[in-house]
C-alpha cells in the first residue's frame, strides 16, 4: 500500500515539477509571479484534449502541437501585457496585468470548452507491469520517464546551449547581459515559450493520468507551482524539482492516510513550517541587502 | 514620489471634507431604486477593505493576497457571535476588528524573516487554511452551508433594517476608516510605512524598528478588514466561506492597484470602476472576466501608477 502511494506520489511529484519550472524560471528572471501560467497551460491541456478525442490526431502529433500553442501563447502574453511595463516600474504592477490576462485566458477557453469536468483520453496503455511484487501501471512509468527526461534535457540545454547559457546569463543580470550583446527580449520570450511548453506537457501528463481536465484547475495550478517553486527556494532549477516532488508526495500521503478534505490544509501547513525554518525556500539562497 | 509630509495634515481642509460626507449622506435621496443602493452599499464595503489593504500594501509594500481571510474572520466572528451568544451588533463589530487585528499581529511577525514574495504565498496559505477551516470545521462555522439567520442589528435605539440604513452604516464606518488613516499616515507612524516601502535598509539604519511596522501596519490593515466583514456579515444576514476565497483577496488587490496605491483616496476610483464593471457586465455573464481583464490590463498599461495613484514608486 505505502509502495503505491510513494509511486503515485512520485508521479504527481514529477509532473508538478514540471508545472513549477516554467514559473519558477519567468521568476528567477524578471522577479514576476506569473498569474497567467496556470490558465495558459490548461489552455495548452485543452487544445490537446480537442486535438486528441475530436480530431483523433496521432497523440504524440497531438502533445507537441499543444505544447507549442501553450508555449506560444505565453510568449504572446508577455509580448502584450508585461514587456512594456518591464522597465523601471513596480513589480505589483505586472502582476495584476498578468491576473488580467489570466482571465482572459481563462474566460476564452471557458467560452470554447465550457466549465465542466471533461474526460480526458489516456495517452499509454492501460495496463500495469509487477516489479518485484509491486503493481505499476504503464501511465505512471510512462509519466515518470516523460519528465526525467524532459528536466535532465532542460538542464543540459541550460548548461550546453548558447541559449540556456543567454537565459543563466539573463537571469544573473538584466542590464549587464545586454552590455555583453545578449539579446534580452529574445531570451525572455525563449524563457516564455519553454515555460508554457512545460506547463502544458505538465498538464497533459496529469490530465491523462487522471482522465480528466477542467477549466477550474488553472488557478490552482498557478497557486501550486508557486507553492513548490517557494518551497524549493524560487529561481532555481533544484529547487522547482524539489518543491513539486515534496508538494507531490505529501498530497497524496495525506489525502490516503488522513483525509483529501484536508490535503489543501496541511499541505499549506506544512508550507508555512518550511518558511518558518528555511525563509528562502529549501535551496533559496539568502540575499543580502545592498547599500 | 508620493508625498506624506506633515503639510498634508496641515492642508487637511475641514470645510470641503464635510461638504463631500454631507454630499453623501444626501445620496440616498438621489439614488432611491434599491438596486443601486445595494451596489453603493457594496462598494462602501470595498472601500474600507482596500483603504485598509493600501495601508499594508500602498503605504508599507507588503504583499498581502490574505486580506478576505481576515475580511471573513471579521464576518464569521459578528455571526457567531450574534446568532449563539446573543452579542449585539456594536460590541460584536468591535471585537470582530480587534480579532482580525490579533491574527494580522500574528501573520505578521514572520515578517521578520520572510521577506517578499516569500511572505505573499504564506499569507496565501494562511487565507485558503482559514477557508478550508471555515468550510470543514461544521459545528463551530456551518461548514459550506455558512451560518444563516443572522439578526437584525441595532445600535442603541437605531434599528438597521433597509438599504437605506446600511448604507448610513457604511458611510459611517468608510468615514472612520478615512479619518483614522488620515491621522495615522500623517503620523510619524505613517512615514515609516513609507520609508520601509521606500527602502528598507536605509529604514532600519535611521532607527526605525522596521519589523516592528511592519506587523503594525499588517494588523491594523487587517484591522479594518475585520469591521468589513462585520458588516457583511449583518447586511447579508448569512455568511458562507464562499465569500472570502482567494479571488476575492485578488480582487481587492486589483481594485487597489488599478485605483493607485499610496494615496488613500485613489483606492476609491478602483472600486467604484470594479464593482460597477462585476456589475454592469452581469448580463454578458460569460465575457464578464475576459471584458474585466482586458479593463485591468489596458488601463495598467496606459497608467502604471494607476488611475489617480501619484507617480509609481519604486520597488
Amino acid at each position: 500500500m505505502l509502495t503505491e502511494v510513494l509511486i503515485v506520489g512520485v508521479m504527481v511529484g514529477a509532473i508538478y515539477s514540471l508545472v513549477t519550472i516554467g514559473y519558477s524560471m519567468v521568476y528567477g528572471i524578471l522577479k514576476l509571479m506569473n498569474f497567467a501560467h496556470g490558465d495558459v497551460y490548461i489552455f495548452g491541456t485543452l487544445v490537446c484534449y480537442t486535438l486528441l478525442a475530436k480530431f483523433h490526431l496521432n497523440p504524440f502529433l497531438a502533445v507537441l502541437a499543444a505544447a507549442v500553442s501553450g508555449g506560444l501563447l505565453a510568449a504572446l502574453v508577455e509580448l502584450i501585457a508585461y514587456r512594456r511595463l518591464r522597465a523601471a516600474q513596480h513589480r505589483m504592477i505586472s502582476m495584476i496585468t498578468a491576473l488580467g490576462a489570466a482571465y482572459v485566458i481563462q474566460n476564452s477557453s471557458e467560452l470554447r470548452w465550457g466549465n465542466q469536468v471533461l474526460s480526458f483520453p489516456s495517452l499509454f496503455p492501460n495496463q500495469s507491469v509487477v516489479f518485484f511484487g509491486i503493481q505499476i501501471s504503464v501511465t505512471h512509468i510512462f509519466t515518470l520517464c516523460v519528465a526525467v527526461v524532459v528536466i535532465v534535457g532542460f538542464n543540459l540545454f541550460l548548461k550546453y546551449h548558447k541559449a540556456g547559457k543567454a537565459i543563466l546569463c539573463v537571469s544573473e543580470d538584466i542590464p549587464t547581459s545586454s552590455l555583453m550583446g545578449i539579446p534580452i527580449n529574445r531570451t525572455i520570450s525563449v524563457v516564455y515559450f519553454l515555460g508554457g511548453v512545460f506547463g502544458v506537457l505538465g498538464g497533459v501528463l496529469y490530465s491523462a493520468s487522471y482522465n480528466a481536465i477542467s477549466i477550474s484547475m488553472g488557478f490552482r495550478g498557478t497557486i501550486i507551482a508557486f507553492t513548490a517553486a517557494v518551497i524549493g527556494g524560487i529561481g532555481s532549477l533544484g529547487g522547482a524539482l524539489i518543491g513539486g516532488m515534496i508538494l507531490g508526495l505529501s498530497e497524496n500521503l495525506i489525502s490516503v492516510y488522513v483525509s483529501s478534505s484536508y490535503k489543501d490544509p496541511i499541505t499549506f501547513l506544512i508550507l508555512i513550517s518550511i518558511l518558518l525554518i528555511r525563509p528562502t525556500g529549501i535551496l533559496g539562497s539568502t540575499e543580502s541587502g545592498k547599500v | 514620489m508620493p508625498k506624506i509630509s506633515k503639510k498634508s495634515a496641515v492642508k487637511f481642509n475641514v470645510i470641503s471634507h464635510l461638504a463631500v460626507i454631507a454630499g453623501l449622506a444626501v445620496l440616498p435621496f438621489i439614488i432611491e431604486n434599491p438596486y443601486y443602493l445595494g451596489i453603493t452599499n457594496l462598494i462602501l464595503i470595498y472601500t474600507i477593505l482596500c483603504m485598509g489593504l493600501n495601508l499594508i500594501l500602498g503605504y508599507t509594500g507588503l504583499l498581502s493576497l490574505g486580506h478576505a481571510a481576515f475580511y471573513g474572520l471579521g464576518g464569521y466572528a459578528t455571526a457567531i457571535l450574534m446568532t449563539r451568544y446573543g452579542f449585539s451588533f456594536l460590541p460584536a463589530l468591535i471585537i470582530s476588528g480587534l480579532l482580525a487585528l490579533i491574527f494580522g499581529m500574528l501573520l505578521g511577525v514572520p515578517t521578520r524573516k520572510v521577506r517578499g514574495d516569500y511572505f505573499c504565498l504564506l499569507t496565501i496559505a494562511f487565507g485558503e487554511i482559514f477557508r478550508l477551516v471555515a468550510q470543514a470545521w461544521i459545528p463551530f462555522t456551518g461548514g459550506a452551508m455558512g451560518i444563516v439567520g443572522i439578526p437584525i442589528p441595532r445600535i442603541f435605539s437605531w434599528t438597521i433594517r433597509s438599504e437605506t440604513d446600511f448604507y448610513y452604516l457604511g458611510l459611517i464606518l468608510v468615514v472612520f476608516t478615512y479619518l483614522s488613516l488620515v491621522l495615522l499616515t500623517a503620523s510619524r507612524f505613517g512615514r515609516a510605512f513609507v520609508a520601509i516601502r521606500e527602502d528598507e535598509l536605509a529604514a532600519s539604519v535611521m532607527g526605525i524598528n522596521t519589523p516592528a511596522y511592519k506587523i503594525l501596519a499588517f494588523s491594523i490593515g487587517s484591522f479594518y478588514a475585520g469591521l468589513a466583514g462585520s458588516y457583511l456579515a449583518v447586511y447579508q444576514t448569512t455568511i458562507t466561506p464562499s465569500s472570502f476565497r482567494l479571488d476575492e483577496s485578488c480582487l481587492m488587490i486589483i481594485m487597489v492597484i488599478v485605483g493607485g496605491m499610496g494615496s488613500l483616496l485613489a483606492p476609491i476610483s478602483g472600486v467604484i470602476i470594479m464593482t460597477l464593471a462585476t456589475e454592469a457586465f452581469r448580463s454578458l455573464a460569460d465575457y464578464r472576466m475576459l471584458i474585466i481583464g482586458v479593463i485591468m490590463v489596458t488601463v495598467l498599461l496606459f497608467r502604471p501608477q494607476g488611475l489617480f495613484g501619484t507617480a509609481a514608486f519604486k520597488d
